[in-house]
């Protein structure tokens, strides 16, 4: 069980990378996996300032994770 | 209805040739270019980044809610991605309708929204080497700065 997770800007810079393939453990959520990011990246974002896209789509927070998935972390967006 | 990013050089020219209608009386047009300053500082260049597999599907969204608000014939939206200098055109919005009033306020929701919800990111890099990450909130022409500024 394993999810690909990307990350974009600020993210990016302070994981030092801009993808990674983590296992996915049973009962893992956003929530949970992102929790676990900050705390390993020092991610300044809240959660609920984050959008997550899951495959490529923008998805809710509360969408449930498959084994596969492509999961991104997206800190608020500054186009213009 | 046309989204694109794009690592070259925007010309107006030819994308604004795309919109032309004969049902259309009014074309507006907005430029996004990079300014030397930002919230006082100054600023040496710009650096946009996309998340390519999503920006054209939230772009085409973008796109078709401004087809469905407004009474407009067409509408395009292209951004530039990549390291920018000052005065470069970073983001080029064009729309037509039958009269002008749709295609002001067609124009003006296009940038408003991409602003924020385009994937697209800004970093600003400063005189001295450093930078930092720019976040645009919602209903606001004010940049955040993103916490925390790198040093």
């Amino acid at each position: 069980m394993h999810i690909k997770i990307l990350y974009f800007a600020q993210l990016a810079e302070l994981a030092q990378k801009t993808e990674e393939t983590r296992m996915l453990q049973a009962g893992d959520t956003v929530a949970s996996l992102y929790a676990e990011l900050q705390k390993t990246y020092q991610f300044p974002h809240e959660l609920a300032q984050i959008q997550v896209a899951l495959n490529h789509q923008l998805s809710a927070h509360q969408a449930s994770l498959q084994s596969g998935d492509t999961l991104a972390f997206l800190p608020p967006m500054a186009g213009g | 209805m046309h989204f694109d990013r794009t690592t070259e050089t925007i010309d107006p020219i030819p994308l604004r040739k795309t919109l032309l209608h004969q049902a259309a009386g009014a074309y507006c047009s907005y430029e996004g270019w990079v300014r030397d300053h930002n919230i006082g500082r100054s600023v040496q260049q710009l650096e946009y980044l996309a998340y390519p597999q999503l920006a054209p599907a939230v772009g085409a969204e973008l796109l078709q809610e401004a087809k469905e608000k407004f009474a407009i014939e067409s509408a395009a939206l292209v951004h530039r991605i990549g390291l920018l200098d000052i005065g470069d055109l970073a983001v080029w919005v064009g729309v037509t309708a039958p009269h002008r009033e749709a295609s002001f306020l067609a124009c003006r929701y296009l940038i408003d929204q991409a602003k924020y919800r385009l994937p697209v990111w800004k970093k600003e890099h400063y005189p001295d080497g450093s930078w930092a990450w720019i976040e645009n909130a919602p209903n606001s022409s004010a940049p955040l700065l993103a916490p925390p500024a790198n040093p």
